[in-house]
């Protein structure tokens, strides 16, 4: 496993936002966070790149444990996260964005070409055609052109674990289609991607597994290919569906 | 067993090699020496006795980054050796001219007018196509079978000797193939889908059809009708005389022409387009799985407007597939949608003649 979660808990003063959780992500596959609104979803990612300290549990990476306590502790562990907010600079190109803080230098000069050469590749191995010139202004991009740039610059930097946290929310129904292909497009390359979304159609069209919290706790975890809507979303709303979920303290579901 | 005479050895040898550069793009002589299993001084042979009937180059290749020479790099001569790909759709005729190594060459389509016969959009091929390439290949949707295209909801064909129309109309062969088995031969070949076993490549165009290419040979005797699967019995009358068939339950002839606006009122919020949409999926995932039931694929490819569709309503999709096929059955399968988009079926009609042009220089 490339990342595994386990007894993962945070408090925020008196509030347990999360409580016990347990979740693995293996390369190559899409792992989608469900649940509600205050359900811990980002809380956990932020716990996972370094934004959040944990209380309790650990965090193992290829096996081994490891203390994530800064962002850049999680970068050097090849996990990146990509915020709802997208985090591009307006008034760079799309190269310029890639790089950002990581550019390339040839002696004391920045290697323009070797950059320039090193995102169209990056672009292409994605197949995403809908950026045709890497250095218009990331300002005079589409919603869905800036996601797909700020998911590249996940990708550039030989990431392992790709977080996504609601990347299509603020997008079209086209343009949330090719964010969609792009992210199973990520996981057929061997990344692994965690996937957080409040749409269970995007859900259901690129992960592999789904993992459903309900007020800070780990409900389940199902294989997409077995799971269906309503189990989801009463997994979501109850914590429970059927056999699955959560139960109480002396083991009886509520 | 007589062994093969030397001659004979060299010919199978020289199309293992263009084959292999066909499909999979320059190479050094290293490379190529690995991937067929040949002695070094054999690829040299081959590969010099290709370059003498122009098939194939070599080029001062890639810089490794290493210091010392580059490596040479052999390539095809993408003129050297060429398909006519044409598709036929309800609309238009498009027409591709591609080279040795899957480059396009040419490039140009027609309109057709709605209800037309065979013989005007033979017509209209033999216009595009004229006499380029060393085979012709043609794309229709619909069940297709030596040649004939035996039905055909998106053309409104039936029964007709399309291989003869086209022959007729360019004097020259032509090879037809269905429209849905073309785009799974091209992105099996062309596209992401290489390493699909059995593979599914389903084509939403004016009729529901799907395509399958078990390790990476077309399967004979034409394509899936998946929009004449019975999802709803004693349901709405289809126009191939059923009833309750998918095409019908879905209204898909509707979805042909608006998906884009389906899914965008569905997107914004427009309760009734959000149940169309629901229920297609379901019907489409029910559907489905008599399909995974029978054939086993390990990978789905949602193509045309099946795509928007999937992407659009892939909880109710998987949902109904979940409930519909057996747990061995649904564990190793991928769903996915096409890399090359529009242009399956014609790659995957250009790959089918190359496919058969290799062959024969065998």
């Amino acid at each position: 496993m490339l990342l595994e979660l386990t007894g993962i808990s945070k408090r925020f003063g008196p509030v347990e936002v999360l409580s016990d959780v347990d979740l693995a992500i293996d390369a190559g596959e899409v792992c989608a966070l469900v649940g509600d609104n205050g359900a811990g979803k980002s809380t956990l990612v932020k716990c996972v790149a370094g934004i959040h300290g944990i209380d309790g549990g650990e965090v193992r990476v290829d096996g081994e444990a490891r203390h994530i306590t800064s962002p850049r502790d999680a970068a050097a562990l090849g996990i990146e996260i990509v915020y709802q907010d997208l985090a591009l600079c307006d008034n760079l190109d799309v190269v310029e964005n890639l790089f950002l803080g990581r550019e390339r230098r040839r002696g004391l000069v920045l290697d323009d070409d070797a950059m320039e050469q090193l995102a169209a590749e990056t672009l292409s191995s994605l197949a995403v055609r809908t950026i045709r010139n890497l250095r218009q202004p990331v300002a005079s991009l589409s919603g869905g052109q800036r996601q797909t740039v700020a998911i590249a610059k996940a990708v550039l930097w030989n990431s392992r674990l790709v977080i996504l946290d609601e990347p299509t929310a603020a997008l079209g129904v086209a343009q949330t289609r090719q964010v969609l292909e792009l992210i199973r497009r990520l996981a057929d390359q061997g990344l692994a991607v965690l996937y957080i979304s409040h749409n269970l159609n995007d859900v259901f069209a690129v992960a592999d597994r789904i993992a459903a919290l309900y007020l800070g706790r780990m409900a389940a975890v199902l294989d997409a290919a077995d799971a269906t809507q309503s189990q989801v979303v009463e997994l979501i709303t109850s914590g429970r569906s059927g056999q699955l979920g959560l139960t109480d303290q002396n083991g009886v579901r509520p | 067993m007589a062994r093969p005479g030397t001659e004979e050895l060299r010919r199978r040898n020289r199309a293992a090699l263009l084959g292999q550069l066909h499909r999979h793009g320059p190479q050094t002589r290293a490379e190529l020496t690995e991937a067929l299993g040949l002695n070094r001084s054999t690829i040299a042979a081959l590969a010099s006795d290709l370059a003498e009937s122009g098939h194939l180059q070599e080029t001062t290749g890639r810089s490794t980054g290493s210091a010392g020479r580059p490596s040479t790099l052999v390539e095809c001569v993408p003129k050297a050796l060429a398909v006519a790909a044409v598709e036929i759709r309800a609309d238009r005729v498009r027409f591709a001219l591609v080279g040795l190594g899957g480059e396009v060459l040419e490039r140009s389509e027609a309109a057709l007018a709605s209800g037309a016969e065979p013989v005007s959009a033979a017509a209209a091929a033999a216009e595009l196509a004229g006499s380029a390439g060393a085979e012709a290949v043609a794309a229709v949707p619909g069940l297709v079978d030596a040649g004939i295209v035996a039905h055909s909801t998106e053309l409104g064909w039936a029964g007709r000797d399309v291989a003869a129309d086209l022959a007729a109309a360019t004097g020259r062969e032509w090879r037809v193939v269905d429209t849905a088995t073309a785009a799974a031969v091209g992105e099996w070949s062309r596209g992401d889908a290489h390493e699909a076993t059995t593979l599914l490549y389903l084509h939403g165009g004016r009729g529901l059809t799907a395509g399958l290419v078990v390790e990476g040979r077309a399967q004979r005797g034409g394509s899936i009708q998946l929009g004449h699967i019975v999802v709803e019995p004693n349901g709405r009358e289809c126009a191939c005389g059923l009833r309750g068939c998918l095409e019908a339950e879905m209204e898909a002839f509707g979805y042909a022409e608006d998906i884009e606006e389906a899914t965008l009122a569905a997107g914004m919020g427009d309760a009734a387009a959000r149940d169309a949409l629901h229920r297609s999926g379901e019907d489409l995932g029910r559907a489905l799985g008599a399909v995974v039931t029978a054939t086993g694929p390990d990978e789905i490819l949602f193509g045309g407007w099946l795509r928007e569709l999937y992407l659009s309503a892939a909880a109710p999709v998987r949902s109904a597939l979940a409930g519909a096929t057996l747990p061995h059955l649904r564990s190793r399968l991928r769903l996915r949608t096409p890399v090359l988009g529009d242009e399956g079926a014609l790659t995957g009609a250009a790959e089918t003649g190359f496919a058969a042009l290799i062959d024969r220089m065998r």
